[in-house]
């Protein structure tokens, strides 16, 4: 008889490794272009000034990176599901704004060709989903430890 | 003097052009170190801004000192009524020389044209008589016609779901370029690709 803690940690290491694995693809597609592609990404949402968006889409990527490789890792859960979840839930505000809004760029996601649909902001919603669940599972192991 | 036969040079539909670009369509130096291929829409606001605002900018830094060939592409979108109509137009006017002219006047004209649908009028007013005639028999051509559509299929193939896109090829690498574009930031780029 499998306990519900082991299906617990068996579904947390998962979804660590897969939600840790799409901030590093998600990484991967920026940093292996020029970083004006992002920039311009950025700069189409109208937001930010031309230097932030370039502090922004010089540093972004390698954050994403650093979150996603903790995450697959897996020390300090709490601490970096947090910091995925918070970064995730700034993307998903700005993209339903910019869909309310009725603008028609690309998110900036994953590349070129990833237009805000209804179909984005699902995705995005889900894995902001996940990456909540995970911070939860990480500060619950914590006040278990303690 | 020197300087104003380069810029003509550049300035001119390009005869040496690879086969894949229509010479008509094409500016600069097939030589160029980068290619910048633009999939636009002439119904297309945002297609309008790059047409006008950006390109001129491209042209005077880039394309004359031919570090840059620019290729046009048509790219209609469904959801515009009248666009597949103007891409005829100049796709026609491309075969005497006269792509440019027609494609100004089109993005110019063109919030007056998409509301009451007279392409035309816009494209006749660039054009001689003679030429008009021309460019309308051409524009019902099946090779005109056969063009247009091999640039959507480029397109669609290329992933591009939005006008107006660039795809800027320098050696093997292929940067995707989509919607509106900050110079700045797209100066940037090319200065870093020429480095």
């Amino acid at each position: 008889m499998v306990s519900s803690s082991k299906i617990f940690r068996v579904v947390v290491l998962v979804l660590r490794v897969v939600l840790g694995a799409v901030f590093v693809y998600a990484a991967w597609t920026k940093l292996r272009q020029p970083w004006e592609l992002f920039a311009m990404s950025i700069d189409a949402y109208i937001l930010l000034p031309y230097w932030a968006v370039v502090v922004v889409a010089r540093t972004l990527p390698w954050a994403e990176l650093a979150i996603g490789l903790a995450l697959v890792v897996g020390r300090w859960l709490r601490v970096w599901a947090g910091a995925a979840s918070l970064l995730l839930l700034v993307f998903f505000v700005l993209m339903v704004r910019t869909y309310v809004k009725g603008m028609q760029i690309d998110c900036g996601c994953f590349g070129l060709g990833d237009p805000i649909s209804p179909r984005t902001l699902a995705r995005d919603g889900s894995l902001l989903a996940g990456y909540l669940f995970l911070t939860w599972a990480g500060f619950r192991d914590r006040r278990k430890a303690a | 003097m020197k300087v104003l036969v380069l810029a003509l040079a550049a300035l001119l539909p390009c005869l040496a052009a690879s086969s894949d670009a229509d010479p008509g369509k094409s500016l600069g130096s097939p030589n160029a170190p980068i290619r910048i291929e633009v999939f636009s829409d002439f119904e297309c606001p945002a297609c309008k801004g790059l047409h006008e605002q950006i390109l001129p900018l491209l042209m005077k830094d880039y394309i004359i000192s031919g570090k840059v060939f620019l290729v046009s592409r048509e790219f209609p979108l469904r959801m515009h009524q009248y666009s597949r109509e103007a891409a005829g137009y100049a796709t026609a006017a491309a075969r005497l020389g006269k792509y440019q002219q027609v494609a100004d006047t089109l993005f110019l004209t063109q919030t007056t044209w998409e509301v009451n649908g007279k392409v035309w009028d816009a494209v006749a007013k660039v054009l001689t008589p003679a030429e008009a005639g021309k460019v309308q028999l051409l524009a019902k051509d099946p090779t005109v016609l056969s063009e247009v559509q091999r640039d959507v299929d480029a397109g669609i193939a290329a992933g591009i779901n939005q006008t107006p896109t660039m795809i800027v090829t320098h050696g093997t690498s292929r940067f995707p370029v989509a919607g509106a574009v900050n110079y700045n930031l797209l100066r940037s780029m090319l200065d870093g690709l020429l480095k």
